[in-house]
């Protein structure tokens, strides 16, 4: 079946809201995952994945851990991007913003991938971003340039140590900054492939213009989950309608 | 009057805002929002004047009614930039499944705008999901999806009248103002329905907002008119008559608002902000605009537009009090302003200023709706310089943290920009007296009472003000053990506010912000929060039937399909309607 984006956010917002999000949170994650959908990155597909955690686990959020004027850890306890990307990239533009480079390592997390709504959003205060995270046995990088509306994407072979399970976010005023900053840790391995931008932008489109196929499954799986904000009909609540 | 125009103006650098904009702490009042009127801005004014301007052309391929008006209607309208179809069905009711609450499942009529023409086999589609409303699914060919039910009193009333070849009684198509009224439009990528993006990027001539459901309104009237028409030519046509011209211009649309629209306003903020900005704009370019002196002509006009409000209230049947009682003292109080155009004319058409000194003694002396009155009346005057903000209507809806922000600069922030949620004392058990939820019944929106209702685990969080306070407190008390730090910081510390941060910090950038008033308080108004989105809608004669729904009327005035092209329509001035006078029936 097809849904639109603007059913889909408001069905996502809620769905969030009964697993225990908070408004800021909710918002955020039903961004992050229509994105990726919407851009041919399996957005339902990774939530899907992290539904049964989400709804058997409180959100928890990322730990400050370690500090200095460019440089930050996070420790994410195990919990999805959904619940710490946005802190992460806060805490890496406000950097950058006072310091103009600045580097953030986010461990112990997972879906990393929805990290890319929340770095185009922040590119779009003039920030440039690089992040790169461990995929199975390759590795994903994305870069965005200052102000644009879409990533550039490519996976690379394996290079040294990384653990599986963190994401290192890079960012400066512009992409030389960032590049001439951090030229030692921005070294990948053998370039493997890209999703184009045109294929992103043509993906969007189309469901812009002909909806958003999603699994009949999922749907009702979210669908029961907005169940759960819902308050029982009573004669004394249809006076709260005016009744 | 008085003669300092300018005390309660502000006046910043760029070159809009030069103009003597009100405060947002005087325009932000629920009371006041809850006091507006219809105005050229109004997104059934602009629609008006686009469709007669361009000349829409309307045809209807499909026709295809039984003799009791049942059937199926498609229209084919060519606008400007595209095609589209209206897709029509109308049912049998049986009068008692006649309900406008949202949690109907039957309705008179059903209806669907779609992008393009409509073939045999969408139609099929449409005819299986459009009468389920709710319960069906569409596709993103569909733009609104709406429903109506029938006046059964009117509709009855004016089929027989003209069935027996006479023009019914003004009188009584007063009472009501219409034959159907609709109880929903849904669009903006409902029930699998074009998203708004879609809308606004692919069929410019729907790309303001809700210009495509206004337009399914509009079809709904010229409808309903067309069907009366066909029910008395099928039951006599030997006697039978079509309605006049006049009163088919004074027909509109029935509409019942309740709770399902007061979230909207508090969901978009921008937008709202936007809207009100627009409508302000206008409103201090009609004062410039006046400095300068003020012909015969215009004061003419605003006498007469006085008269029609007076004549417009004194028709507007109401059995609530609050709104009975304002409609008599607004009636007064323009009768003074009537009177003082007729005296003082010659000498204000050289008065600098007099515009400013009109809203500055309404404001001192008079009614709140008054002065709402007033302003609307006065923007009416200038349509050359406020007709192009209706382009402006729009806007970017994404509230963002400013990470970098120092606490303590977000302290001073809601100092200035939300002492009046700082004002409120939520110690007080009546300042979150009320809730609001999402009951399982189609999702309506409903309100609680603190402690006898149940959901108050599920509240919606539209108490903006008590969001900001307890943000407030948290900020206050970090900044005392963390100072210096900046947002980012503290939204890692507080990961559970960081809604209500993006929201003030994006809110404060903009000129009007939220809406100052306390939404969980045990005396709220809702009714000011529909009152307010349905006078951006353009609708006009507001029944409010309790504190939580208004009747209306939508395009009681406005001009027919066969006015489309029509020059003398151009003028489009049909605020606030009233009876004809029919000469030659």
């Amino acid at each position: 079946m097809k849904v639109s984006k603007n059913e889909l956010t408001a069905t996502l917002k809620k769905a969030f809201e009964a697993l225990g999000f908070q408004s800021g949170d909710y918002y955020d994650a039903a961004d992050m995952v229509v994105w990726l959908e919407t851009h041919g990155f399996d957005g339902f597909d990774r939530l899907q994945a992290i539904l049964t955690y989400l709804n058997t686990i409180g959100p928890v959020h990322a730990d400050l851990v370690q500090e200095d004027e460019h440089h930050s850890m996070l420790d994410g306890k195990g919990t999805s991007i959904l619940l710490c990307g946005s802190e992460a990239v806060d805490l890496i533009s406000a950097q950058v913003i006072k310091g103009s480079w600045a580097a953030l390592e986010l461990t112990n997390c997972y879906n990393r991938t929805f990290i890319l709504q929340r770095l185009v959003k922040a590119a779009r205060r003039n920030l440039a971003f690089i992040a790169y995270w461990r995929q199975s046995d390759y590795c994903v990088k994305v870069s965005i340039a200052p102000g644009a509306e879409l990533p550039e994407y490519q996976t690379f072979t394996m290079t040294g140590e990384f653990d599986s399970q963190s994401l290192r976010i890079f960012s400066g005023t512009d992409m030389a900054v960032i590049e001439r900053q951090f030229a030692k840790e921005l070294e990948f391995g053998e370039f493997l492939e890209t999703v184009s931008a045109e294929d992103m932008q043509a993906c969007y489109l189309d469901s812009v213009e002909q909806g958003i196929e999603i699994d009949e499954a999922l749907w009702k799986t979210l669908n029961e989950l907005v169940a759960r904000v819902l308050v029982e009909s009573t004669e004394s609540s249809r006076a709260g309608a005016g009744d | 009057m008085h003669k300092d125009p300018h005390s309660s103006f502000e006046s910043t650098d760029s070159n809009v805002k030069l103009l003597p904009l009100r405060p947002a702490s005087q325009v932000m009042q629920l009371e006041r929002l809850g006091s507006f009127h219809q105005s050229r801005l109004s997104f059934m004014r602009t629609l008006v004047r686009r469709m007669v301007a361009e000349n829409w052309q309307i045809t209807s391929p499909v026709f295809d009614l039984d003799d009791q008006g049942y059937g199926t209607v498609v229209y084919q309208v060519e606008a400007k930039h595209g095609t589209f179809s209206y897709v029509l069905f109308s049912h049998y009711l049986d009068p008692e499944n006649r309900n406008d609450r949202v949690i109907a499942n039957q309705w008179d009529l059903t209806m669907a705008l779609c992008e393009g023409t409509v073939g045999t086999e969408q139609l099929e589609f449409l005819r299986a999901n459009v009468p389920k409303q709710e319960a069906g699914r569409v596709d993103s060919r569909v733009l609104v999806l709406s429903r109506a039910n029938r006046s059964a009193r009117t509709f009855d009333y004016v089929v027989d009248e003209l069935t027996q070849g006479r023009q019914p009684s003004v009188d009584v198509i007063a009472e009501v103002g219409y034959l159907y009224r609709t109880t929903a439009a849904y669009g903006s990528g409902k029930l699998g329905m074009a998203d708004w993006e879609k809308v606004r990027t692919k069929h410019r001539d729907f790309a303001r907002p809700f210009a495509a459901e206004m337009f399914t309104c509009y079809m709904l009237r010229h409808f309903s008119m067309q069907q009366a028409d066909y029910l008395a030519a099928q039951r006599s046509p030997e006697t039978a008559v079509t309605l006049h011209r006049d009163i088919k211009r004074y027909l509109g649309i029935g509409n019942s608002t309740g709770l399902g629209m007061a979230p909207f306003l508090i969901n978009h903020p921008l937008l709202i902000n936007q809207w009100i900005e627009m409508r302000e704009t206008a409103l201090a370019t009609a004062i410039v605009a006046g400095e300068a002196g003020v012909d015969k002509a215009t004061m003419a006009r605003l006498d007469m537009a006085t008269e029609r409000v007076i004549q417009h209230l004194g028709e507007i049947i109401t059995a609530d009090e609050r709104q009975s009682n304002s409609n008599v003292v607004v009636r007064e109080e323009l009768q003074a302003l009537h009177l003082w155009l007729q005296e003082q004319a010659a000498d204000l058409a050289i008065t600098h200023y007099v515009w400013a000194d009109l809203i500055q003694y309404a404001e001192q002396h008079w009614h709140i709706e008054t002065q709402e009155v007033i302003n609307t009346m006065l923007i009416e005057l200038y349509p050359d310089l406020v007709d192009s903000l209706e382009e402006q209507m729009g806007t970017e809806e994404s509230q963002q943290i400013t990470p970098e922000m120092l606490v303590s600069e977000l302290l001073e922030i809601i100092e200035d920009k939300y002492d009046w949620a700082l004002a409120i004392d939520f110690s007080k058990y009546e300042s979150k007296g009320a809730f609001w939820y999402r009951s399982e019944e189609k999702m309506e929106p409903r309100l609680g009472q603190t402690n006898i209702d149940m959901g108050m685990e599920k509240e919606m969080p539209l108490g903006i003000g008590r969001l900001v306070r307890e943000c407030y407190d948290l900020l206050q008390h970090y900044n005392t053990i963390s100072p210096e730090q900046n947002v980012a910081h503290f939204i890692m510390q507080c990961p559970n506010h960081s809604g209500i941060v993006a929201r003030i910090q994006t809110m404060a950038q903009s000129r009007y912000g939220d809406i100052r008033e306390n939404l969980v308080h045990s005396d709220v108004l809702p009714i000011y929060l529909l009152r307010c989105k349905l006078s951006f809608f353009g609708v006009s004669k507001f029944d409010p039937r309790s504190r939580l729904w208004v009747r209306n009327t939508m395009f009681q005035g406005a001009p027919l399909i066969s006015d489309f092209g029509n020059a003398d329509m151009a003028a489009d001035d049909w605020q606030f309607p009233i009876k004809p006078v029919m000469t030659s029936l």
